[in-house]
């Protein structure tokens, strides 16, 4: 194996275990010797034991495709990614003031409005959005908290330092797989844990029962907990059904529930109806309720809008907390940490430009072959265009998207993500990745220790979605000196 | 002890069709052993299989000739069939898929196994040289799952209706299996002659009953007995009676049983009124059919009871 860790060549860009050297990282010094020590097919024999572990432990993911939806085997990387608790600590106290001043803005949003009244954001950017529910104002969530789970997508730029992408704050995924990479690891390659002090993850399922429990409306010791999945068709299925287990708590589909004349909500059980006193719901709020948003939908459950406003019981995320989903009121989350909490950003953001405000407008339209133009509102990579690497013609096509509808169009600069090493085929190669935290808040304000890392598998590409190929690594939090 | 009735459902088919997957591969095994001891040229045809198992039309759908490599590709081969082996592994898999919140992880894992096992040896387990073995890998590995199911689920509401689904489907099999015996094709083809014996010893050894039998009974096989004894027999757990009684056990702690245990008790009397010295080959399948139609009628009860309660 040796051999090929010399040739690893770092390139421009920030290696998350490799210096511009080539000699390891302090903090994978341990780690990369054990690999190196490795012989080749040593490692290619962990790697497939890792396949078949994830096979046999059905970690999986579903894809659609014109062909129907296949489940697929969970794609996974057996090189760690190694972040030191220090650097991890500054972070994590980021996310936990990003997450506080998202949340009390969004309260703000649907009942005071503070915010526009102080000229600090722009109404028409918020209240123009798809993801401004009227249905939700005057609502008051236990603690004020709207976004109970919070994904961010974190990334490391060439000068090293962590910048938030975007924050998930509807029904972000992923955490699952944070914590089945671990188990994966600890199965393959238990000798690599001898040498570190490891920040646990298995705990993310008892943190996320406390974080809900504490949302009932009713004083039980053990409230009535559901996860509430649209189905098995769903992409993130797998992980319903973990987090579910994970809690002791049931997982319920939309024809489990119904909400009687009392407008508290009940599950359909063999000895009859018992109430619901918390909601994870990881199905989209247009799904949930069609007294309240699609009439169409089959998904939800009748009623489930009025039970919650009327305080009957918990739900997370609340309805409405997509509002700061958004990659316009991405720009403003540093001013709302300024406003809200008056305390100076702990974590970088990403320079964004927004299309709708013309001088930004024009920038952009006159750099395109430069920046990365993203759709304020989708998810998942989809229409992204990534200027250095698209073509003439598809420049015009983003100047035409966003001449016609500036709203839904913003722009960064492009930024040279950090990269680490990653077997393919029979060689440790760089390859792109990001980085996504799991923040709870209710009571109190929680962090995953590190998260769920994404890896672009193709070589220079910047996309991590595992829907298009992307893949995995476990990520680590070291403790102590090293 | 909350159970939600789509999860009771679900388990309760998961029990089901691991039972099936076993069983039918149990039958085809014993079939298969038969087949082997019956001198050359009396050799009774492949399709009593499809027929024990009601599965005229789904034949018809995918053959034409009702030859032993088509029977055997419909219950190794073919996936979408409905009667199939792997059609059973498969939709137990979709049924623990779906409730893995309430079943441990080794048997998600386990059932997972079984799946891709049945997928990757399909195509090359329909030929007589791999399929006595991919038999055994079915029956063994069901086994497994029920072990598991058995030493680590909690005798709770998720336990009970994993047993009913398994006790009656066993009844259902059982009863299948013993229609082999009683199936007036093979008289009638004079295939069975001079290798009674022969025949209901293999029937016995499918439901893994010939030692059993023996001890209680004696060594020699005889057609009554047998009978009796896996119809009968309240200590053999796979006898019709057992499984009655278990499925009587697993109703009594459940609310709004009623209707239920009233078709088991029509069950128990109709397994009382069972005489087998008074009963050719004709009269015992025809008991047997009426026994199945009251199998129907508990399930029925079941799933209006349980799996669509709980409207407010």
């Amino acid at each position: 194996m040796d051999k090929n860790w010399n040739r690893y060549s770092a390139t421009e860009y920030y290696d998350e275990l490799i210096t511009p050297k080539g000699t390891p990282r302090q903090v994978a010094r341990p780690a990369v010797k054990l690999l190196k020590e490795l012989p080749t097919d040593d490692l290619a024999a962990r790697r497939t034991a890792a396949e078949v572990a994830i096979r046999e432990m059905g970690v999986s993911f579903t894809v659609y495709s014109e062909a129907g939806n296949i489940d697929r085997a969970w794609p996974f990387d057996l090189i760690p990614r190694v972040i030191t608790a220090r650097e991890w600590d500054k972070v994590r106290r980021g996310l936990e003031q990003r997450s506080r001043a998202l949340n009390m803005f969004i309260h703000d949003v649907y009942n005071k409005q503070k915010i526009f009244a102080d000229g600090i954001v722009p109404p028409e950017t918020v209240l123009e959005s798809t993801n401004f529910k009227e249905q939700c104002l005057g609502a008051s969530p236990r603690f004020g908290v709207w976004a109970n789970i919070c994904g961010s997508d974190l990334v490391r730029d060439s000068d090293g330092h962590f910048y938030v992408l975007e924050d998930n704050l509807r029904v972000p995924s992923g955490v699952s797989y944070m914590v089945e990479n671990r188990e994966i690891t600890k199965r393959v390659l238990p000798e690599i844990f001898e040498n570190y002090s490891i920040r646990p993850v298995d705990d993310y399922p008892s943190q996320l029962y406390r974080m809900l429990a504490a949302l009932s409306p009713r004083d039980r010791k053990r409230p009535v907990i559901v996860v509430l999945t649209p189905g098995i068709y769903n992409s993130a299925y797998f992980e319903h059904a973990f987090l579910a287990q994970g809690m002791g708590a049931e997982l319920v589909e939309g024809a489990d529930l119904f909400v009687g004349d009392d407008d508290c909500v009940y599950m359909r059980t063999v000895d009859g109806p018992v109430q619901v006193d918390v909601i994870y719901r990881r199905i989209d709020e247009d799904f949930m309720d069609p007294e309240a948003f699609r009439e169409d939908s089959a998904l939800g459950v009748p009623g489930l809008m009025r039970s919650w406003l009327n305080g009957k019981v918990g739900i997370a995320n609340a309805p409405g907390s997509g509002v700061a989903d958004d990659k316009v009121v991405y720009a403003f989350v540093p001013d709302m940490i300024r406003y809200y909490l008056k305390e100076k950003p702990l974590i970088r953001s990403v320079p964004t430009y927004l299309c709708m405000r013309e001088k930004d407008r024009e920038y952009v339209l006159n750099n395109l072959e430069k920046l990365v133009v993203k759709p304020a509102n989708e998810s998942g990579g989809y229409g992204i265009m990534v200027g250095p690497h698209a073509d003439k013609a598809t420049h015009r096509k983003f100047a035409k998207l966003i001449e016609k509808n500036p709203r839904n169009y913003i722009a960064q600069p492009t930024l040279s993500l950090s990269t680490a090493p990653t077997y393919i085929g029979d060689e440790i190669k760089p390859r792109h990745l990001d980085l996504r935290p799991f923040i709870l808040q209710s009571r109190d304000t929680w962090v995953t220790s590190g998260g769920l890392t994404r890896v672009a598998m193709v070589e220079g590409s910047l996309v991590v979605n595992s829907s298009q190929g992307g893949g995995s690594k476990d990520t680590w939090i070291v403790e102590g000196r090293l | 002890m909350i159970m939600l009735s789509r999860v009771a459902e679900r388990v309760y088919w998961m029990a089901r069709y691991i039972e099936r997957a076993e069983d039918t591969a149990r039958l085809v095994a014993a079939y298969n052993h038969l087949v082997m001891d019956i001198p050359k040229g009396s050799q009774p045809g492949w399709e009593i299989l499809v027929r024990i198992l009601d599965a005229d039309p789904v034949f018809d759908e995918w053959f034409n000739v009702r030859n032993e490599q088509n029977v055997l590709r419909l219950l190794i081969g073919e996936a979408d069939a409905t009667c199939s082996i792997p059609y059973a592994v498969h939709a137990a898999r979709e049924n623990v898929r779906t409730t893995r919140d309430v079943i441990p992880d080794e048997v998600w894992e386990l059932v997972n196994e079984l799946y891709l096992y049945t997928a990757d040896a399909a195509e090359h387990s329909v030929g007589r040289r791999n399929r006595q073995q991919y038999l055994e890998q079915v029956i063994q590995r069901c086994q497994v799952i029920n072990g598991v199911l058995r030493s680590t689920l909690c005798r709770d509401h998720s336990y009970r209706f994993i047993m009913l689904g398994q006790l009656l489907e066993r009844a259902d099999m059982t009863t299948r299996i013993i229609d082999v015996g009683a199936s007036d094709f093979l008289e009638r083809e004079g295939a069975t002659q001079g290798i009674e014996h022969l025949l209901w010893g293999t029937l016995l050894k499918s439901m893994s009953a010939l030692g059993a039998y023996r001890r209680m009974i004696g060594p020699q096989v005889e057609k009554n007995a047998a009978v009796d004894f896996v119809f009968m027999e309240e200590t053999f757990p796979r006898s019709v009676r057992f499984c009655v009684r278990g499925i009587q056990d697993e109703l009594t702690p459940l609310s709004n049983n009623k209707a239920s245990l009233r078709v088991v008790e029509r069950m128990r009397r109709k397994l009382r009124g069972f005489e087998s010295t008074s009963m050719d080959q004709s009269a015992l399948h025809a008991y047997i059919d009426e026994l199945q139609l009251i199998i129907g009628d508990l399930h029925q009860a079941v799933y209006e009871s349980w799996f669509h309660s709980g409207e407010g």
